[in-house]
């Protein structure tokens, strides 16, 4: 299968070198409209949604593959392979951060920087490590989404809106946006919120952009310090900002940042 | 406005839904009367200190940071959000929420209208109940599944070793019979006479018979194993029949059995090996010998039905139970508890035998009315490419032709009509009239029948029928008995005496004919 199709792979922009963006739990790559086209005159961009999400191919959907963050990191070599041009500068969202840094230890001469917007390498407490969540919370998490995805979900959309034989319309549907399938959606939650890679974090010395939120209950603010900490070759910063989605709420000033970020990493 | 409607103020402070408006950073602006009421807390205690998150528990507070913000961010609006809300008594209301971004002065605000779903939600946990259910059902039953699985494929290898371990068994085991057979051979030669016979005999006997159950050993393996070679060719069975139950005579003769054979008019022709085929049917009459009391019928048929050739052996022996009808062809089913044991073996001779008739493309079935009543063991075999059963002759009486009999009656007129009727077969007849004449004629005669009456005047029919079984040719030969009395007594007495059958005068020219026909058929 190709891997265009697998991952509904989207390259725009010029340049020598590629911004490849992946998206967090939850939602797909339009997460990143706001933000990736502040790159494209520069850069050649590649967007793609992990493999159970967004509009990627769900029959690749392999539960032993995708039970660990390893058989998304090597998607997104694969993706690399097939597309990129030039160093790579990763942007990753939240549980993409992870597989960004599992990429990087994997293959370090692939990527030149990575940008990682509101990481966590462990969402659950332990002892002293403050993750924000108890394995409680997580159940929770679970049964919120299973009230949720039981009255609506993406398998449903399209015969809601009545144009099965249409799929153009379909991807015209603004409101597919973070429709998941309800099982894989649980599964990748499962993988993602209990997914613990502190042990991880000194093997990547690609040089790092921790982008921080000052208000993020996904990823609380001793989380960043903590990467900070772990990550031989990191930046912090925490931009002012409430919530988990900087790049959507303030694209703006993230982007800032990470301008300066590349600006100094690639000079 | 119709003055009867209330304001818009009190629209908006007692809606039936709870109405709420944050700011960007989600802390609440204001809040109507309703959500005040729901949520237990009064509007001051709300506005400007609480965000709405924080009345969320925190699985639901972390589905809306990954769920409910993006798609504000990017549509703008979110609908029917299903969460508990934790009200100030720490109670969990059930609500759906819809929540509107709009925009006013460069700020943007939410506007959340929160709707109680507390039957919808008890409705929605019991169906999410119930599917957990389901689902761990189905978990449950996979898991079984694939023990199962696991258990067949352990059994499965177990019954494959075992198999490669009777093959290499078998192996092994026929290693050392060669060279113990050269040297009995040798011993024999060597002692002569001057051996003991029986001992020579004893070892010999029971040598070939081990050599017997190791070949049978190695074949079932090579069956079991996919490796027999059939050497194919058009092979005619009414000869292999008769020269199948030949072979077999000394062992039927051993255990006083009567063995009748029934041959359908030839050729009947089916595409296989002759040895093997050869085979079954030897392994069928040595088991029809094998679990009949001394004494028994077993019947051999060959008949051609439409498209088939059909081998039926038949006994009057022990029989089998209903139970075992169906594992009967099983490798080691002599092994079951239930079978009488007391006849020992492996078991492995009609497996043997389901297996060459499969590799032939045939069938074998067993039948038996039950313990004591006899077995009927029936092989059906496909007849060879463009082979069909030969035409029915015109007449079913062919007589049995230049078979040669010797009358011993001392009744003149008895003895005649006899003679005419065996004439009238097609028989070479000798009558003589006393036991002194008979044994005077038989080794010129040589017949192949003797037609005995028992009151002879110069000696009785069995010491005649003693002398016979002396003379040269005398072990082959028929002895029939022809007696006034058909009592068991006298039937018992005639096979002491050596007889193979009896009959009761007067005689029944029908059956004394049926009887040649069955001994010496096609003659």
């Amino acid at each position: 299968m190709s891997v265009q199709i697998r991952n509904n792979v989207h390259v725009a922009g010029n340049g020598s070198a590629t911004m490849v963006f992946a998206h967090g739990f939850g939602c797909d790559q339009t997460m990143w409209r706001f933000l990736a086209p502040a790159f494209a005159e520069r850069f050649r961009t590649i967007s793609f949604d992990l493999v159970g999400s967004g509009r990627s191919d769900l029959s690749a959907y392999d539960r032993d593959k995708y039970g660990t963050l390893h058989g998304y990191a090597d998607d997104l070599l694969e993706i690399l392979d097939a597309f990129a041009t030039g160093p790579v500068v990763f942007v990753g969202h939240s549980v993409s951060t992870m597989i960004g840094l599992l990429a990087t230890i994997k293959a370090p001469e692939r990527f030149v920087a990575q940008v990682m917007v509101g990481p966590s390498p462990c969402y659950i407490n332990d002892g002293d490590y403050v993750g924000g969540f108890s394995r409680e919370d997580i159940g929770e998490l679970l049964e919120t989404m299973d009230a949720n995805y039981l009255g609506w979900s993406s398998s449903l959309a399209p015969a809601i809106m009545g144009a099965p034989g249409r799929p153009e319309l379909r991807a015209e549907l603004t409101d597919s946006f973070c429709r998941n399938d309800p099982e894989i959606a649980k599964h990748f939650a499962r993988v993602t919120f209990l997914s613990d890679h502190r042990a991880d974090l000194p093997h990547s010395t690609v040089p790092a952009l921790i982008l921080q939120c000052s208000d993020d209950l996904v990823a609380p603010l001793e989380v960043g310090r903590y990467l900070h900490r772990h990550l031989p070759n990191s930046t912090l910063h925490v931009i002012d900002n409430v919530g988990h989605c900087p790049h959507m709420s303030a694209p703006t000033e993230s982007s800032r940042v990470i301008e300066g970020f590349l600006a100094r990493t690639l000079r | 406005m119709n003055g009867a409607l209330p304001g818009g103020d009190t629209l908006f402070e007692h809606a039936a839904c709870a109405l709420v408006v944050t700011g960007a950073d989600g802390v609440i602006l204001g809040a109507n009367a309703t959500a005040c009421t729901w949520l237990g807390y009064g509007e001051e205690e709300l506005v400007g200190k609480v965000r709405m998150r924080d009345l969320l528990p925190v699985g639901a507070r972390l589905f809306y940071h990954t769920h409910c913000q993006p798609i504000l961010e990017v549509q703008g609006s979110v609908a029917e959000i299903q969460v508990n809300l934790v009200n100030r008594g720490k109670e969990r209301l059930p609500v759906l929420i819809n929540i509107a971004r709009r925009q006013a002065d460069g700020a943007s605000f939410d506007h959340w209208a929160l709707f109680k779903a507390a039957d919808r939600h008890a409705y929605e946990r019991e169906l999410l109940a119930a599917r957990k259910a389901a689902e761990a059902a189905l978990e449950a039953r996979r898991e079984a599944e694939t023990r199962l699985q696991a258990a067949n494929a352990r059994l499965s290898a177990a019954d494959r070793r075992k198999d490669e371990f009777l093959a290499t068994l078998s192996h092994e085991l026929r290693n050392p019979l060669a060279p113990m057979r050269s040297a009995l051979d040798v011993l024999t030669f060597k002692l002569g006479n001057s051996a003991e016979p029986r001992l020579i005999q004893a070892f010999d006997r029971q040598l070939r018979h081990l050599t017997r159950l190791v070949d049978d050993l190695m074949e079932v393996s090579r069956i079991t194993q996919g490796r027999m070679q059939l050497s194919r060719a058009t092979v005619e069975l009414t000869a292999l029949v008769r020269s199948a139950a030949h072979d077999l005579a000394p062992m039927m003769a051993a255990a006083r059995h009567t063995l009748h054979v029934h041959v359908a008019d030839g050729p009947v022709l089916v595409d296989g090996d002759a040895t093997r085929l050869a085979q079954v049917v030897l392994n069928l009459l040595a088991n029809a010998a094998k679990y009949t009391p001394d004494g028994g019928t077993i019947e051999l048929h060959l008949a051609c039905v439409p498209g088939m050739a059909e081998i039926r052996v038949r006994d009057n022996g022990i029989g089998i139970p209903t139970a075992a009808l169906a594992t009967v062809f099983d490798m080691f089913s002599q092994l079951e508890p239930a079978l009488d044991r007391a006849k020992g073996g492996l078991g492995i001779g009609l497996a043997l035998v389901r297996g060459i008739v499969e590799l032939h493309g045939g069938t074998v079935g067993a039948a038996s009315e039950g313990p004591g009543r006899g077995s009927e063991f029936t092989v059906r075999l496909p007849l060879a490419m463009g082979a069909a059963c030969p035409a029915a002759p015109e007449q079913d009486d062919t007589p049995p032709a230049s078979v040669r009999i010797l009358v011993v009656d001392d009744n003149q007129d008895a003895a005649e009509t006899l003679t005419m009727a065996l004439a009238m077969f097609g028989c070479e007849t000798r009558t003589v009239h006393t036991a002194g004449a008979a044994l005077d004629i038989v080794a010129a005669f040589r017949p192949d029948v003797a037609l005995l009456d028992i009151g002879l005047p110069d000696m009785n029919g069995y010491e005649l029928a003693r002398r016979l079984r002396q003379a040269p040719g005398g072990t082959a030969m028929k002895l029939i008995a022809i007696t006034g009395w058909g009592q068991q007594k006298d039937r018992e007495q005639a096979q002491a005496a050596g007889f193979d059958h009896h009959m009761t005068k007067p005689i029944e020219l029908g059956k004394l004919r049926d009887l040649l026909a069955t001994e010496f058929p096609g003659r």
